[in-house]
């Protein structure tokens, strides 16, 4: 009969990085962009429902920005490149 | 954000984009008449232009492609005026908003064209550092991807042989982005920096002379809105 092995511990940059301050991508309000445009990209890009989409959407309408995904830095430029891809005026930052 | 306005067609011919078909027969289709669709193609010729940086080894500028047929637009067509530089008169200084947390570009916002940077905003509003290693590192991709992109939108355009235009999904996809970025440069050049100056605009459009070249941008705006409008409401997913 085997022991099962011990669990490896997380390598220690890993584990900074999942004690840090996460990260966000912000989407800014503009007067071009149509809503209905604004939340086909949420769908289309993050995969959201078509419900969460909608509601991010109307939150960047309303509060002149919305967290549209948080997570590592990395993946966090890479949203934010795609977003300005499809022209949407997107940012990144830590979360504060 | 705006919201698709009701039919501002230009034409009797012109119809919105509808979804057809599913699967891999799946279709958007439309119908645009040759003026409109010969505006799409300079508008987006135009576009191309101005996001291509000077002396770059981009392809050279569609405006220059052999294959322009008769009758394009030349030199002297009014909308050559409206990405070079139009609406510095026309209610933009009624428009101005003031630099505020949320109206401001951020970085490096005097420091170029307008429109560009809004297609291409500092991504980060904290760190100007990061917002510069990103800029360095990203833009001249997003430049090239827009530019593939607008060729692809004008070929698709010129790939129809009559009113009826058809893309096929990715093709509309790239077709929606390109509308986008040419109602994001007409909207730089109108003035537009909040949901307000929206309406506003539309109040000056229509006491405007018809015959004013500021006018006739508006009015192309419009068009430019309810097409994409209408692809985008057909290509959404619904709840």
């Amino acid at each position: 009969m085997s022991i099962a092995p011990v669990q490896e511990e997380v390598t220690s940059a890993h584990a900074d990085e999942a004690l840090d301050v996460p990260w966000i991508t912000l989407v800014w309000n503009d007067p071009v962009n149509l809503m209905s445009y604004v939340t086909f990209v949420f769908q289309s890009y993050f995969g959201y429902s078509p419900t969460t989409a909608q509601k991010l959407m109307l939150d960047v309408h309303h509060k002149g920005r919305a967290v549209v995904s948080t997570g590592p830095r990395e993946k966090m430029e890479i949203d934010t490149e795609a977003l300005q891809g499809y022209g949407l005026w997107a940012t990144f930052q830590k979360d504060l | 954000m705006a919201c698709g306005r009701p039919s501002r067609k230009t034409s009797e011919v012109a119809k919105g984009f509808t979804r057809r078909g599913r699967g891999a027969a799946l279709r958007y289709a439309a119908r645009l008449d040759e003026h409109e669709r010969e505006l799409l193609v300079t508008l987006f010729g135009q576009v191309r232009d101005l996001i291509a940086p000077v002396g770059s080894d981009a392809p050279p500028p569609a405006s220059a492609a052999p294959s322009k047929p008769t009758g394009t637009v030349e030199s002297d067509d009014p909308f050559d005026a409206i990405v070079a530089g139009l609406g510095s008169d026309f209610g933009a200084a009624e428009m101005t908003s003031a630099p505020d947390e949320l109206g401001g570009r951020g970085f490096g916002a005097q420091e170029r064209d307008s429109a560009i940077d809004r297609l291409f905003p500092a991504a980060n509003r904290t760190d100007e550092a990061a917002a510069r290693e990103f800029r360095r590192l990203t833009e001249d991709s997003l430049r090239a991807r827009k530019i593939a992109g607008l060729d692809a939108a004008t070929a698709a355009l010129r790939g129809s042989a009559d009113d009826r235009l058809e893309l096929p999904h990715e093709v509309a996809l790239t077709f929606l982005v390109a509308l986008t970025d040419v109602r994001l440069v007409l909207g730089d050049r109108l003035g537009l920096r909040e949901d307000a100056d929206a309406q506003r605009l539309q109040d000056l459009a229509e006491l405007a002379d018809p015959g004013d070249p500021a006018a006739y941008a508006v009015m192309v705006y419009d068009f430019l809105t309810w097409l994409q409008e209408t692809l985008a409401t057909s290509m959404l997913r619904r709840a």
